[in-house]
């Protein structure tokens, strides 16, 4: 386990997903892989089977992947994409998407490894905002 | 101890722990926003001593990055920085740091 936890970010919308992605930049750190899958195969609104498993592949260091989903069909397509190709290192999470990853990237920034940022995104969802 | 409560501050347990503790108080130059937040949630996980962050009445685990801008804390105002541990004088200043060249 030499690199960090991997990030993929899966939305309806392509821009969603990597604004999404340049605010982690800003926040996290370069040394986290945050890939975007946002959109269809032609660039309209909806998920992509094939993007999101790109996304994975090229988010894998060798320390797991976490799959941020924005909602609906981004869940479904996301949980088609792991059941034809099971892995124990690469989890779909259930957490708001925005703080979810803000919180993943930063604990992957810091050294945490899968299970602790699973937990790190978990817990988002109980963080008062205010 | 005295058996009448006519003092307001709560009991004061200082000195009575062996691991080393530590604690300083930054003015804000700028707002606890996002950026700063992430350096600081950074730092204080690279610290094996237990770190708080206080401001305004509530106090934090600074490693947890919405925690720490859940604070709300803004340009002016002071955030209390304690640690607990081995390294709590170099988590401190560390954190302390961040804090005090926020941009």
């Amino acid at each position: 386990m030499n690199g960090s936890v991997g990030i993929v970010l899966v939305s309806h919308s392509a821009e969603l997903a990597t604004g999404l992605g340049e605010l982690l930049a800003q926040i996290g750190s370069d040394t986290v892989p945050v890939v975007a899958a946002g959109g269809t195969d032609d660039g309209r609104i909806g998920t992509s089977y094939e993007l999101i498993a790109q996304a994975i592949t090229k988010a894998d260091q060798g320390a797991g992947v976490i799959v941020l989903p924005d909602l609906g069909s981004s869940v479904l397509t996301t949980r088609t994409v792991l059941d034809d190709h099971p892995r124990a290192d690469v989890t779909v999470v259930d957490a708001p998407f925005v703080e979810g990853a803000v919180a993943a990237v930063v604990t992957a920034a810091a050294g945490g490894d899968l299970d602790a940022v699973i937990t790190a995104a978990k817990e988002a969802r109980d963080v008062p905002k205010l | 101890m005295s058996p009448n409560s006519d003092t307001p501050a709560a009991p004061d347990p200082v000195g009575t722990q062996d691991a080393p503790q530590a604690e300083v108080t930054v003015t804000l130059p700028a707002n606890l926003h996002a950026r700063p937040a992430g350096k600081l949630a950074q730092a204080a996980a690279r610290f094996d001593s237990t770190i708080r962050l206080e401001h305004g009445g509530r106090t934090i685990n600074p490693t947890g990055v919405l925690a720490v801008m859940g604070l709300g804390a803004t340009t002016g105002t002071t955030v209390r920085i304690t640690a607990d541990g081995a390294d709590a004088e170099a988590a401190v200043r560390s954190l302390a740091d961040i804090l005090a060249n926020a941009e």
